[in-house]
């Protein structure tokens, strides 16, 4: 065989060991996922039937409806859950955009003493694991009766927000031309006016962007909530999902739904955000 | 007299200086003076029968801890390289697709979506002795005929931590990598390869110098991390079954919650924040060298 | 052995044929140019040579052996990149050693190989510097070094030099002749400067969206161009094409003005049939100021009016308005002329170059 024979054969096998590379990557990142949403389709028996069944049977969306039809009574308490994760989650979301947005203007709009120490400092306090925090917030929140309380969460996960969320609008500040508040000051406008009309309508997409990430991190945030709630008055999500998951006799199917519930949101504002994600990580390890 | 005028950004700095360090700094502070007193939840009034460094003492020479300290430690040790490797290996993977790339650019970042307890869970069920898919799987093809105790037998759950960790993390080292990869200037890698280089010594002459900022990037961040085992181990095994799977942050939990030796507890944190400080700091300084070896040049 | 043959060589990309069929036989230690305007397919080529670029249909032969699938490192060859592309975290004798590092060659020769080259190329001061710390001269000089230490069978040069200044450019390509000479290679060396190609190369091959329109020598490619194309890419400042139809034995343009049809074409000259004219500005000039010609007869004299004037020094570039167009002459012995004025203008026609309008192709000419 000459040599470039040999080296056809090689470079084929090579090819096709990448595809097959490829696909097993991508079925092992996507199953469990997928798994675990076609198991909230599948009634229980198929679930638990051994020698397991492979190939679903039936499906329907039974665990949904039951899950939604008994708001309120008995079983897992999804609304109340439900409910908890929205108002905290997007209540936390806009105070961290308010204050995000006035100390990102502040980075990128101004120079001033102990600016790299100040910002430094806000990056650090994201450092702190959440069990961590959780002691000693704990104790205060005891002593001023706002346990179980939707104030509770809602303050942590702002101060949980801030730091990256000003950080991510920094950048995009940045981006919008100072010249062009300037401009409009000119005009006629004041600052105040200027900021508004001009630079917030630019940096929106960006905003919105941060917005989108900090409602996603209270959404999930697991280890703060499950000690600073007590009961439905104020459980979110994922504690509702340990706290099913822990029993001693599990509802898969109902768990698998619930699972479903949680990461629906999630997944559909991630994939919005993940470009902005990624180029912001990136383009600092580029540029250096 | 002289009038004080607030300079603006100050005043627009001092909202989130004020949440900050309501919620954070004071607390941390309150946290570092309890670790120093003998405080139980049970007994608020031991919140003032300051010990010195007794629990810091009591925690060191504690076996619980320490083997929860050396687990963690190891843990998050072999979950660091086996997702560089694979994210590495994942990256290139992708980079050399050649169509289709954004599809598998999204799908790569699949698991980074779901939170720590959904991704707990999932394998949870995925590692269920009874109704998991690994062991179903594993009977349907013959190569066992009993249910394997993956979350029971201390090793086993050990293991199955370790993948779920893996499995949720490796993306983040895969997506730095690949735009690492992306961004790197194909000439010299042409030249490489007319200079007689076979993939493995293109990759180790050429390419590996180049993105080993971006692997050292993705370390930095992901050790920062460390507190997120606390979440995925909660929801698979908490810690257990007897203890088997104790982690730094679910023995602080236990020792806080459960037995409410709050004062205890706080000197562990700190015990454990400085570890991962310290895993931060490896890294950002190997990030530092790499990169002041080749950013300057390419 | 160090022949290249191209064979059928067809790349595409989607439904774009970026090279199409095109068929080339370079000898041994031969210097062959590739040159043609940007997106003619010249790099392309080249690189499916290297192995760089996958060939979609036909055959590259390197030394007989055919090697459409072998990896570049299994090919012998060298390569001087257009962007250099050196090793950036490597000094400048670790990249010019990196090949026969590689090649697993003991730590003496390669020393022994790398100060050889250094030598050649002055490089010897440079050589603990890093590429960032060079100038292009000197990166583009290490770049060659990088390709000479290992006495490849054929050498491939990619626009080597068109990152660099004027000046630079011709010294480099003075050391470029003079390195063929010395290591005696075959060289395959790529440009868009039709001045490189026709100082360097023993034979240059003319390329054109993808097709190559001529193979020759540079005589022959500048005074027997077989292409409209060919004719006016090469020479500088290029030829004067005009468009004309042939009538009464004359070549008639647009706008009236006529020139005689000199005897080497009057055979392929029908009546009636529409050509392109071509005369180079070196066989056009004001009258006294030109070379003499072969065939006095064949000269044509006409009175034109100068439009302007390029002073190059030892000759000037004159402007001339005639047939509707602006022509370019060489004046040698100058003086000065005044914009505006008639002067005699001789038109040597033994040096003309007629070409079929519809395709391009230089007409038969006899006595050729």
């Amino acid at each position: 065989m000459t040599r470039n024979e040999t080296s056809r054969r090689l470079r084929r096998l090579l090819d096709l060991a990448h595809g097959v590379g490829l696909f097993l990557a991508m079925l092992i990142i996507c199953l469990p996922g997928a798994w675990v949403v076609l198991n909230s389709l599948r009634p229980t028996v198929e679930i638990m039937a051994k020698p397991a069944i492979w190939i679903p049977q039936e499906l329907s969306l039974d665990a949904f409806f039951a899950m939604f039809s008994s708001l309120g009574h008995g079983a897992i308490p999804v609304g109340d859950y439900f409910r908890n994760s929205l108002i905290i989650s997007g209540t936390s979301t806009v105070l961290a955009i308010a204050i995000g947005m006035s100390g990102g203007y502040a980075f990128a709009r101004y120079r001033f003493r102990a600016k790299s120490a100040l910002f430094l400092g806000f990056m650090l306090t994201r450092t702190v694991p959440g069990v961590a925090l959780s002691l000693p917030l704990f104790i205060i929140f005891a002593r001023l009766g706002i346990i179980d309380t939707h104030y509770a969460l809602i303050f942590v996960y702002v101060a949980l927000n801030v730091p990256f969320t000003m950080w991510l609008i920094d950048g995009f500040f940045r981006q919008v031309p100072r010249d062009m508040a300037e401009a409009a000051q000119v005009d006629g406008c004041t600052r105040w006016q200027a900021f508004w009309q001009v630079e917030f309508p630019l940096a929106g997409p960006g905003i919105a962007s941060s917005a989108i990430f900090a409602f996603l991190t209270s959404w999930n945030e697991f280890a703060l909530a499950s000690q600073l709630t007590r009961s439905v008055n104020s459980k979110t999500l994922p504690v509702g999902l340990l706290d099913y998951t822990s029993e001693f006799t599990i509802d898969w199917r109902g768990m698998c739904a619930l699972a479903v519930v949680m990461v629906a949101p999630a997944l559909a504002l991630t994939f919005i955000i993940q470009r902005h994600l990624v180029s912001g990580l990136t383009s600092g390890a580029v540029k250096g | 007299m002289k009038s004080f005028r607030v300079s603006a950004p100050l005043l627009l700095l001092t909202p989130a200086i004020v949440v900050l360090t309501a919620m954070v700094a004071l607390p941390l502070i309150f946290s570092l003076y309890s670790s120093f007193t003998a405080f139980r939840l049970t007994r608020p009034e031991s919140l003032w029968l300051v010990i010195g460094l007794r629990n810091y003492q009591n925690a060191l020479t504690d076996p619980v801890f320490l083997t929860a300290f050396l687990r963690t430690v190891i843990l998050l040790t072999i979950a660091l390289n086996l997702e560089m490797l694979l994210g590495l290996g994942l990256a290139m993977l992708v980079e050399k697709a050649i169509r289709g790339q954004r599809i598998l650019r999204t799908l790569m970042m699949f698991p980074m979506m779901f939170s720590p307890i959904l991704v707990g869970f999932q394998f949870k069920f995925l590692f269920n002795d009874n109704v998991g898919l690994v062991n179903n799987a594993l009977q349907s093809l013959g190569l066992s005929d009993s249910a394997i105790p993956w979350l029971i037998d201390g090793n086993l759950a050990f293991f199955s931590i370790l993948v779920a960790e893996v499995w949720s993390s490796t993306p983040v080292f895969a997506i730095l990598i690949l735009a690492g990869l992306l961004a790197m200037p194909k000439e010299p890698l042409e030249a490489a390869k007319v200079d007689g280089c076979t993939p493995w010594q293109c990759f180790r002459f050429v390419t590996w110098p180049f993105i080993m900022p971006f692997a050292y990037i993705a370390m930095t961040i992901r050790s920062l991390d460390v507190a997120r085992a606390y979440d995925i181990v909660k929801i698979m095994t908490d810690g257990g079954p007897a203890r088997r799977t104790e982690l730094l942050w679910t023995l602080v939990a236990r020792t806080a919650y459960g037995d409410a030796r709050m004062g205890a507890a706080n000197a562990m944190a700190y015990a454990s924040i400085f570890l991962s400080i310290a895993f931060t700091v490896y890294f950002y300084r190997k990030l530092a060298a790499a990169r002041a070896l080749v950013a300057a040049e390419w | 052995m160090a022949t290249v043959t191209l064979e059928r060589l067809v790349k595409r990309y989607g439904a774009v044929d970026a090279v199409r069929k095109i068929d080339l036989a370079i000898n041994d230690r031969e210097f062959v140019a590739l040159v043609g305007p940007s997106g003619c397919g010249k790099s392309t080529t080249l690189r499916m040579i290297a192995g760089l670029e996958e060939i979609s249909e036909g055959t590259i032969k390197i030394g007989g052996e055919i090697v459409n699938d072998l990896p570049p490192r299994a090919r012998n060859i060298s390569m001087v990149f257009q962007s250099y592309a050196l090793y950036p975290h490597m000094n400048v004798r670790e990249n010019m050693g990196f090949s026969l590092k590689i090649g697993k060659r003991s730590a003496e020769e390669i020393k022994r190989r790398v100060d050889e080259a250094a030598a050649i190329l002055h490089l010897e001061p440079l050589l603990d510097r890093r590429p960032s710390q060079l100038s292009g001269g000197q990166r583009q000089r290490v770049a060659m070094g990088r390709a000479i230490v290992r006495n490849p069978d054929v050498f491939l040069f990619d626009e080597p030099l068109s990152n660099l200044d004027a000046k630079l450019r011709s010294e480099m390509r003075t050391e470029i002749k003079k390195l063929h000479a010395r290591v005696q290679a075959t060289v395959i060396y790529v440009t868009h400067d039709q001045v490189e190609a026709m100082t360097l190369a023993d034979r240059i091959v003319i390329m054109r969206d993808g097709n190559i329109e001529q193979v020759g020598s540079p005589d022959e490619v500048f005074h027997r161009p077989a292409t409209r194309f060919v004719a006016s890419f090469i020479g500088s400042p290029p030829m004067n094409l005009v468009e004309a139809e042939i009538a009464d034995d004359q070549f008639v343009f647009t706008n009236g003005d006529r020139l005689p049809i000199p005897a080497a074409f009057r055979q392929s000259a029908s009546k009636g049939r529409k050509i392109v004219f071509g005369l180079r500005p070196d066989d056009l000039y004001p009258t006294g100021h030109g070379l003499p010609s072969d065939h006095a007869d064949a000269v044509h004299e006409q009175s034109l009016k100068v439009n302007l004037t390029e002073p190059l020094g030892n000759e000037t570039l004159v402007f001339f308005e005639f047939a509707g167009r602006e022509w370019v002459s060489r004046m040698l012995n100058p003086h000065p002329l005044t914009a505006g004025d008639s002067i005699p203008v001789s038109f040597d026609l033994a040096n003309a170059h007629v070409f079929d309008a519809a395709d391009g192709a230089a007409l038969a000419r006899v006595g050729d």
